[in-house]
């Protein structure tokens, strides 16, 4: 019971997979980035010949890494998740190196008031989109090997140290979202990873009442946050992008003004092809159209789920349970922003917005939840079942060698 | 103490949970956006996505009674530029500038604004908008627009008034009918990105609906003659102004309104304000004058109504009347001895009418003078109109009342002094003047006509036949006989009053003029002539104003149709009497049954008009001059 989840006690072998990667999800997921791609195409074609003179600028780079990451998903589903247990440090310093290098003048490339951004030779990565899945991996690594000590307040801090480290250097940037992002992240995989309540709320407790000072203070900041509240009151400045994507989404209506048909799309809606494109869907394809993109995320996300719910160890099911998280919680905000629920701040659409660096790594991790799936149990039914039931069960389902199984029932019962 | 695998299934569970239940929330608010408030976010967005041109509908016509043109709409073009689609600005701004003979930094300066839409000139004339098109330059779009035409250029100038470069009306009938003249414009709607660049998508078109046509009671040809006659009158008098009012007396309808000096409404002074203002003046409805003589008309007329004089009744005049220790004098210092009450009309004795206005007492005589609408607005469909002037009636000393007798210490617009006379003589109906007889929609739907609208009833039939063969009496032998057209029965009185400024007699400043109505029997036509300031020793009413109201009424017998009833008018040869007493003069004229007018109160007469032995006809006015 006391044993750690330890390198030589993984399997480390993809012969030894028990289930399969998950076709319905991964065929939602290439269903989205398709849709994706045409949907870049239409919100961004108009923008796209005005800045670039050619209507294919942003669809182009959207397939390039369309084909990157598809190449990446099946790469990923091939390795052996507990490679990523392994290498869950180095992970970790890379994701903060390249959050660092981003600083670096000529390495770093500054957009919109903001560095983000790292200059490669054909394509440009966002750091912070590789630093949310160094986190979870790092996470799911410390939480899984040391589940005895994820219910102390101690144990729960080197996640708290290595989270607000990356906060503090998204937030540099700067970068609100992600750094929000960032923080629910931390939280939900702390949730999902056992943390007690009162721990949680240790941490968000401070980070509320530190954001109330804040206002308190400064009240303008109040005032600027709520702008969304009421965009009318500032129909050109803060309310801008606000009314626009409202605009869209209100000419959409039940069924919307038909594919490529948006007409917010001409310069209108700032960030059409990227952190809005869930209002030009809304616009093209109507209330119909944006309910069966929720459903299809709703879908990815509970099969994601139910991976780690079978996932044959608690590593695993933490890293799918992690990338379903930041599934999640990026389309909800996504959503949430474009429907004026909550303050604005770019934040883009998985799988579909414009941006190659976050289509690689989303479709990356969709590879690594194949890879848990691949060697899980068959069945989600005998996911966190009792150790001695477990031992049972599998060996009537799936007769193992008598070594593989004693491995596997060691790390079932972490 | 460490998590549990059941724990970690619940927590799963409770994140699905919330997962599901933000998902519902997020679906709720994309309903209320899509489609509760989608309707009115459509319609907002959609402000955005085109840009609209005004398709300017064109205004309304003006027409007279008989459906000429008085006022009609030419096309003209405004050129616009989206300066975003315009790829080489110096080339466009070159042609544009000499196209339009505007200067090239300005046509550059306007191309080089941020603005998605800019407009580079109003009112281009069609040949020249056709040809800038053909030069096909990207980035300029015309639309056609309207400019008002006024085919008779300065006449009725005051009357139809002018609109602004925005064809909006400014003065006139343009102003007070602007509503049903103007009419509803339509657009040009283009799909735009947030720039002004077209996008893709056919320009679709809203039309305008024009405006009504409004049809006056104006008649154009009787219109064209006032307007010789006080072109001819102020020239021939070098007068400060000459106008002419001609009026249905049987519906109150105005026929024609002149005024001399006018101006051209296609080209208005518009530079000069205080020019534009004074020419523009409608002075026959907002300005209000001492009337003179022609009020005498109102004095008799109120008279034989209150029953307070008969024809036999005899009047005498000595050149004077002392009322209240006053004197006043008659026109005549020589005095026109005992005369009848129609000889006093005739010879428009002031005595005469100084002893009516004080049998009738002050209350009778202002009850009559508002029955004839003096001191209240006629209600003409006319900007500004002035109600006059009466003075309070408790004010009115017996020698104030004496001098509203005849004229004095009262003031008038002469559309009241028309308008009342209009009534003494069609039977006693005041009918209130208009100048709008229907106004029609644009598809030909009638939208109102006017019928005549008779505002009370002021003298009797029989007080109406009366004044009609007294005023017949005046232009037949006495000072309206300039006004007599041979083979016409015409009726009517001229006035000749000195103007004042600051409260004393302005001297030398006359205001000269002839009300007339013919035929004299069955009024149809009512005719008032002013001329305001005749230079000279032609002063007058007399001598200045009705002659061209003959002439007037000549045109209109002609024009109509009118048959001409057989007379045997006898002629005499004007003698000479320079060198003669006035007195003398005065008499021998008259014993050939010639009206006497005498300017200055010199004792012997040193001029005469006309020269002696001109043939004139009997009962013809005469002018003698003794300074």
């Amino acid at each position: 019971m006391k044993r750690k989840i330890r390198p030589e006690n993984i399997r480390t072998s993809a012969d030894n997979s028990l289930g399969k990667s998950d076709i319905p999800m991964t065929a939602a997921v290439i269903a989205l980035v398709a849709f994706g791609v045409l949907m870049v195409y239409s919100a961004g074609s108009y923008t796209a010949s005005r800045i670039y003179g050619n209507e294919f600028y942003y669809v182009i780079k959207q397939l390039t890494g369309a084909g990157l990451g598809l190449a990446a998903m099946f790469l990923f589903s091939r390795i052996d998740y507990h490679v990523l247990y392994k290498l869950r440090y180095v992970i970790l310093a890379v994701s903060l190196v390249l959050l660092a290098i981003v600083f670096i003048p000529g390495v770093g490339i500054t957009n919109y008031g903001a560095r983000r951004w790292i200059n490669l030779p054909f394509f440009t990565i966002q750091a912070s989109e590789i630093s949310k899945f160094g986190f979870i991996v790092f996470a799911a690594g410390y939480i899984g090997s040391r589940a005895d000590k994820i219910t102390t307040f101690k144990g729960i801090l080197p996640i708290i140290a290595v989270g607000g480290a990356i906060c503090l250097l998204i937030i540099l940037e700067p970068n609100m979202s992600v750094t929000i992002c960032m923080a629910m992240l931390m939280i939900v995989m702390l949730f999902l990873g056992g943390a007690r309540i009162k721990h949680l709320l240790f941490i968000i407790l401070p980070l509320v009442a530190a954001a109330v000072v804040l206002i308190l203070v400064e009240p303008y900041r109040f005032a600027r946050l709520m702008a969304f509240v009421d965009p009318w009151s500032s129909p050109l400045e803060e309310g801008y992008q606000l009314i626009q994507s409202y605009y869209g989404l209100g000419a959409g209506g039940l069924f919307g003004v038909g594919l490529f048909n948006s007409r917010q799309k001409y310069l209108f809606l700032p960030f059409a092809e990227s952190d809005f494109i869930f209002s030009v869907i809304g616009e093209e394809l109507g209330l119909f159209g944006c309910a069966v993109v929720m459903c299809v995320y709703v879908f990815i996300i509970r099969r994601a789920l139910k991976t780690a719910q079978c996932a044959s160890d608690r590593f695993g099911s933490l890293l799918c349970s992690g990338i379903a998280a930041i599934i999640a919680i990026q389309v909800m905000v996504n959503i949430a922003v474009v429907t004026g629920s909550i303050p604005p701040t770019g934040l883009p659409l998985p799988f579909i917005s414009s941006g190659s660096s976050g289509l690689i790594v989303f479709m990356s991790s969709i590879g690594v939840i194949n890879s848990v799936a691949r060697r899980s149990h068959r069945s989600s039914a005998l996911a966190f079942v009792k150790p001695s039931r477990i031992g049972r069960k599998t060996a009537a389902v799936k007769p193992k060698p008598e070594k593989r199984r004693k491995s596997r029932s060691r790390v079932r019962r972490v | 103490m460490k998590a549990g695998a059941s724990t970690m299934r619940r927590r799963i569970f409770c994140a699905m949970c919330l997962l599901a239940a933000v998902f519902v929330a997020l679906f709720g608010r994309l309903f209320y956006l899509q489609v509760i408030d989608g309707g009115w976010l459509r319609s907002k967005a959609a402000e955005q996505w085109y840009r609209d041109l005004p398709l300017k509908a064109p205004r309304g016509k003006i027409l007279d009674r008989n459906g000429k043109v008085l006022v009609d709409n030419r096309d003209v073009f405004t050129l616009y530029a989206r300066p975003n689609a315009i790829t080489d600005k110096q080339t466009a701004a070159t042609v544009v500038s000499e196209s339009l003979g505007m200067s090239y930094q300005t046509v550059f300066d306007k191309l080089g604004t941020s603005a998605s839409e800019v407009t580079i000139k109003r009112k281009i004339d069609a040949k020249t908008a056709f040809s800038l098109r053909e030069k096909e330059i990207d980035g300029l779009y015309y639309t056609l627009d309207t400019e008002r035409n006024y085919p008779y250029g300065s006449g009725l100038a005051q009357i139809l008034g002018f609109t602004n470069i925005d064809n909006v009306g400014q003065a006139g009938i343009e102003s007070y009918y602007d509503k049903y003249l103007t009419g509803v414009d339509g657009f040009a709607y283009t799909s735009t990105d947030m720039a002004g660049r077209e996008v893709e998508g056919a320009t679709r078109y809203l039309p305008s609906i024009p405006g009504c046509s409004v049809t006056l009671s104006i008649d154009a040809e009787i219109q064209s003659f006032a307007d010789s006659a006080v072109t001819a009158a102020a020239t021939e008098f070098d007068a400060k102004s000459a106008s002419m009012i001609v009026m249905d007396v049987n519906t109150g309808g105005v026929l024609a309104m002149a005024k001399s000096p006018s101006f051209d409404l296609n080209d208005p002074p518009r530079n000069d304000i205080d020019l534009l203002n004074s020419l523009s003046r409608n002075t026959m409805i907002v300005d209000m004058y001492e009337p003179g003589s022609t009020f005498k008309i109102f004095t008799t007329a109120a008279a034989l109504e209150a029953g307070v004089v008969n024809d036999n009744d005899s009047f005498y005049c000595a050149g004077s009347r002392t009322v209240d220790g006053q004197r006043i004098r008659c026109w005549r210092s020589i005095g026109h001895g005992s005369q009848h009450l129609a000889e006093g009309v005739k010879n428009s004795c002031n005595c005469v009418f100084m002893d009516l206005a004080g049998r009738l007492g002050t209350n009778r005589f202002y009850d009559a003078l508002e029955r004839f609408g003096l001191g209240e607005k006629t209600g003409i469909d006319f900007s500004g109109e002035s109600s006059g002037m009466l003075m309070n009636r408790d004010n009115v000393k017996p020698v104030d009342l004496a001098r509203i007798g005849f004229g004095q210490a009262v003031a008038v617009t002469p559309l009241q002094l028309i308008t009342g006379v209009c009534s003494v003589v069609n039977g006693g109906t005041l009918y209130k003047p208009y100048l709008v007889a229907s106004v029609d929609g644009f598809d030909g739907v009638n939208v109102a006509t006017r019928q005549p609208e008779p505002v009370r009833t002021t003298v009797s039939e029989a007080t109406s036949r009366k004044m009609r063969e007294y005023l017949k009496g005046v232009v037949e032998s006495g000072g309206g006989s300039k006004a007599g057209v041979a083979g016409y029965a015409i009726g009517g009185k001229t006035g000749t009053a000195q103007k004042y400024s600051g409260g004393t007699i302005a001297h030398g400043k006359y205001i000269s003029s002839f009300i007339g109505f013919a035929p004299a029997d069955d009024p149809q036509y009512a005719l008032l002539m002013i001329v305001d300031e005749p230079q000279g020793y032609m002063y007058y009413g007399s001598l200045v104003a009705a002659p061209y109201a003959g002439r007037v009424f000549q045109k209109i017998f002609d024009y109509t149709a009118l048959p001409p009833v057989a007379t045997d008018k006898k002629y005499v040869d004007m003698p000479d009497v320079i060198g003669m007493p006035a007195k003398d003069a005065v008499a021998a004229l008259e014993s050939l049954g010639l009206y006497v007018e005498i300017a200055g109160e010199g004792e012997s007469a040193i001029g005469q008009v006309p020269a002696p032995s001109t043939r004139i006809a009997e009962g013809d006015s005469v002018l003698v001059r003794t300074v």
